[in-house]
């Protein structure tokens, strides 16, 4: 079993920083959008969130390599907590109180997971 | 929220793919080496972009039959499906914190659906 080294989380952290950015870039994209080939590929939006998109699945796929799947997986969801805060101050979407619950959960359900990685102590105290 | 059933079960499944994509993305990432004929050729990593992609592909007409405030909390089982695999397939140890972890993070994502 891979013991998870800690900068493996930091590259999830950033990879998911990066899905976030693309998934905003589609979204201002998705304004402009047309269903053919020459529209969508001069779409400068869409095209920079499918390179910005790229990059963080390289990077998400290194980091899985230095770390347990059960522990890296879920830090994927702190990827809505990017794209809510984003959406509410680049978008001017509403920020409202199920808003900030959804947050802190999504902390507190990852902070859980990281406390329940921690390896036990292989020597039981008191061994010589 | 409401969805039909057989958008729900749709996202499911879509899930179950997804977190398949994930396992398979973990195999081809364990067998990574950092040179392009071993990239070209590593097998996991392409059935984790096909099954994350097909994933993707069938969530999106689900889309038609189920409003976004009910799919995407479905779709958020991906995590609980990721966490099965990893303790199947990988024999990573799963303890109380990483369950309570899982389910508060499925909780979040079902407010953040409500808030949107």
């Amino acid at each position: 079993m891979t013991k998870t080294q800690p900068w493996a989380i930091a590259l999830i952290l950033m990879s998911t920083l990066l899905n976030a950015t693309a998934q905003i870039l589609y979204k201002l994209g998705a304004d402009k959008f047309a269903f053919d080939i020459y529209s969508l590929a001069t779409n400068y939006y869409v095209v920079a969130g499918l390179i910005t998109y790229a990059v963080s699945a390289a990077i998400m796929i290194v980091a899985l390599r230095y770390g347990e799947l059960s522990l890296l997986y879920p830090i994927i969801a702190t990827g809505y907590i990017w794209v809510t805060i984003a959406t509410v101050y680049l978008l001017n979407e509403s920020f409202n109180v199920y808003k900030l619950i959804g947050i802190l959960m999504i902390i507190a359900g990852v902070s859980l997971i990281g406390l329940g990685s921690k390896e036990r102590k292989s020597i039981p105290e008191g061994a010589a | 929220m409401s969805a039909s059933i057989y958008a729900i079960i749709g996202v499911l499944f879509a899930s179950i793919l997804g977190a398949a994509g994930a396992l398979f993305l973990k195999f081809g990432s364990d067998r990574l080496r950092f040179n392009f004929w071993s990239l070209l050729r590593n097998r996991f990593l392409y059935l984790g972009v096909l099954f994350y992609g097909l994933s993707t592909l069938m969530f999106i007409p689900m889309l038609r039959y189920g409003e976004l405030s009910l799919l995407y909390p479905v779709a958020s089982t991906t995590y609980i499906w990721v966490i099965l695999l990893s303790s199947i397939v990988l024999k990573e140890r799963i303890g109380k914190h990483k369950i309570a972890g899982i389910c508060a993070i499925i909780l979040g994502i079902i407010f953040l659906s409500i808030g949107n």
